[in-house]
């Protein structure tokens, strides 16, 4: 049945179309150019990352190596929670973490049911939305990052990437090495949904929370914007 | 779904009898406007934006036979299986034959309104299967037997109150109430994350698909669809051959349209882009990845001159700022496509036999034009498909004669001038006492809601002759 409908279609399709060749295509692809992306809400990366971060209703951490970020997680964690237990994907990156100056105990592996954290190592981080990007991978199990209450996720400086093109011309760069994955993802807040008379609830589905760690030497004025915002959430 | 747009005009009234019903739409319509503004207003480019989209799918539907090749080979060389279907019944036939293959009995679906073309739910539930919608809005219809009445929010025409009463019918609530809007949501969260977990079969829509690398790309806020990609052992997902776009940098700039326009935000939460099952080593996903690709009439209206309305993002945005969608609401449309974009692509879908009373649901405002982030000229289609209906002789007989006598009268501009002065003259003489009439024949629909205001004296063309004259003289 699918052969000969597609055969059918592709030739309906055929006579409507303009029958270029290949190369001329790929040249008027070419003269079409990149999309307009959005002013950026600050002139300087981290601080427009971090706006977009808490816009779209996530909480920030500013850290400056990981020994730092081991213990920002460990005091999200207790403030949360009142214990240090967490799942994290088996990426290198994060087992490497020197999670005993915090006494957190990651357990490595994908998130089980009754477990309510999960903490993902962001491949990029996209200024212009405050998005997260992560792809699935033996290290990045799809679950840590849709189904725990609170998901919380490192973002290195380096990775962070003005426009959403950039970020694309990374992921295209990382994937011709790596190969293709099953799904990449941009992660931009906590789940949330308006079906009910357009009232806007967190935790639709995936998580009720979202908190990003940005690790790396951070500008004074994206650390002062993103403590401040800490102080008015708790 | 099942098509009942041949009584439009019989849903419309009913519709306009449920006060609340418009009252609720009234206050979306506001809401939904104001929030899109504010987006826009602060995306400078974002006139520029539109521009670059468009062109962006005319030369993707320019060249659609060689994009959805491009699409088809990097799909197949990411892994999955990708068919093609020439119309509702061999596309819900596909779907349901792979589920059958894995001896599936239940299907966590995302929020697809191809789906809702195509009937999918019906068509599979009748062989035994248990379909359940997992976007909120989608699955409290699904609990209330209903159709979705928007294309973003399927649930807009029901109140929490309503909702409430829905999942205590339905859920095992015990003593709970689930008096806030967070205890509805939080109720059908649970039970959903249990479906999420047993079914056998994830089912989700496409926004795009992406050409250069076999990805479909899908944006929601709830995260649902990415549970339904990624929890189940087979992913199926449903979209239309129009949907590709020559890169992944052209569905990213499509979703920054996207986004302002359908719900007033820079971005979803969850952009995903999905291509093949699990990859050496990983230890969730699915073990089996299909593309199902549905034409139905698709490959058809590229060669008409209605084109234009496949370059449609499905934002919602013609619907939250057309005046007859705002009135009637959704089902009244009786079309899985309601508003503006439905009363064009409903008849080009089925036949304008069958709809032809959608195209004129339209004041021809043009608001739906001006919102409209893809350019796509609604009310001019629309008025193409009038004409249509015209030739076709398929309106009432004293439609058509109307309307033939208007254009008489307006290609004899004398004749319509002494009528129209004569015909004001005498409203004005009779309305003047009481400014305005609460009965006028052949006009009952304007004043069984509202009065009529009596007009004044003269006409236009007799106040602009004069002041033309008075200019003349001095």
């Amino acid at each position: 049945m699918s052969g000969s409908a597609r055969s059918e279609i592709f030739s309906r399709l055929r006579e409507a179309s303009r029958g270029e060749t290949e190369e001329n295509i790929q040249r008027e692809r070419l003269s079409l150019g990149t999309a307009p992306a959005p002013t950026p809400l600050a002139p300087e990366n981290c601080q427009a990352f971090i706006l977009n971060v808490l816009k779209n209703q996530g909480s920030v951490d500013c850290v400056s190596n990981r020994s730092e970020a081991v213990k920002a997680i460990a005091h999200y964690l207790y403030a949360h929670f009142h214990n240090y237990r967490l799942v994290a994907g088996n990426d290198p990156r994060l087992a490497a973490m020197p999670w005993r100056d915090a006494g957190v105990l990651p357990r490595f592996g994908r998130l089980e049911a009754g477990e309510p954290v999960a903490l993902s190592f962001a491949r990029l981080g996209v200024v212009e939305t405050g998005a997260v990007i992560t792809w699935t991978s033996k290290a990045n199990p799809a679950a840590n990052n849709f189904l725990p209450e609170h998901h919380i996720v490192l973002v290195d400086k380096n990775d962070l990437v003005p426009t959403m093109e950039k970020a694309w011309e990374r992921i295209n760069h990382a994937l011709e090495t790596t190969g293709r994955p099953r799904g990449i993802n941009f992660i931009a807040g906590p789940s949330s949904t308006a079906d009910i008379e357009g009232e806007l609830v967190y935790g639709a589905h995936g998580p009720h929370r979202w908190h990003v760690v940005l690790l790396g030497d951070i500008p004074v004025d994206a650390q002062n914007i993103a403590r401040a915002a800490s102080k008015d959430q708790s | 779904m099942e098509q009942h747009s041949d009584t439009f005009l019989d849903n419309a009234s009913e519709a306009l009898k449920n006060s609340g019903q418009a009252e609720r739409r009234d206050r979306i319509a506001l809401f939904a406007s104001q929030i899109r503004t504010a987006a826009i207003d602060s995306f400078e480019g974002f006139d520029d934006l539109r521009h670059h989209v468009k062109k962006i799918r005319q030369h993707s539907l320019d060249n659609l036979d060689y994009y959805l090749s491009q699409f088809e080979k990097e799909a197949v060389h990411n892994g999955n299986q990708v068919h093609f279907a020439r119309d509702s019944e061999e596309f819900n036939s596909l779907v349901l034959d792979i589920c059958q293959q894995h001896d599936a009995r239940r299907i966590a679906k995302g929020k697809s309104i191809v789906t809702e073309e195509t009937g999918l739910n019906s068509f599979l539930q009748s062989a035994g299967l248990n379909v359940i919608e997992t976007d909120l809005g989608e699955y409290i219809i699904q609990q209330a037997g209903e159709t979705p009445s928007h294309i973003v929010s399927p649930a807009l025409h029901k109140s929490a109150n309503e909702i409430r009463e829905l999942f205590q019918q339905k859920h095992d609530l015990g003593h709970r109430e689930l008096q806030k809007t967070s205890d509805l949501v939080a109720e059908a969260r649970n039970v959903l994350r249990e479906h999420f977990l047993q079914a056998e079969v994830g089912v989700i829509g496409a926004n795009a698909l992406i050409a250069e690398n076999g990805y479909s790309m899908l944006v929601t806020n709830e995260g649902n669809g990415d549970l339904c990609a990624n929890l189940p052992k087979v992913l199926i997902i449903c979209t239309t051959i129009d949907r590709v776009l020559p890169r992944a940098e052209d569905a990213t700039a499509m979703s920054r349209l996207l986004a302002r326009s359908a719900t007033g935000q820079p971005h979803s939460c969850y952009t995903s882009f999905y291509s093949g099952p699990r990859r050496e080593g990983e230890i969730d996903g699915p073990l089996e990845t299909h593309f199902v690709l549905l034409d139905n009439e698709r490959s058809n209206i590229l060669s008409s001159d209605y084109r234009e309305i496949l370059e449609c993002i499905r934002c919602g945005a013609c619907l939250n700022h057309c005046p007859i969608y705002t009135s009637v609401g959704g089902h009244a449309y009786g079309s899985a496509y309601s508003g503006p974009i439905g009363s064009v692509l409903t008849p080009l879908l089925t036949s304008l036999e069958q709809s032809h009373l959608l195209p004129n649901a339209c004041t021809s405002c043009g608001r739906c034009a001006e919102v409209c982030p893809a350019n796509i000229p609604l009310p001019d289609l629309l008025r193409d498909l009038r004409h249509e209906e015209g030739i076709k002789k398929l309106s009432a007989p004293r439609w058509r004669y109307g309307l033939k006598l208007h254009s008489w009268l307006a290609r004899h501009p004398s004749i319509y001038q002494t009528l129209t002065a004569t015909s004001i003259r005498i409203l004005h003489r009779l309305g003047r006492k009481r400014g305005g009439f609460s009965r006028l024949p052949f006009a009952s629909g304007w004043t069984s809601q509202r009065d009529f205001p009596a007009p004044q004296e003269n006409t236009f063309m007799q106040l602009y002759k004069a002041k033309m004259k008075q200019n003349n003289e001095r």
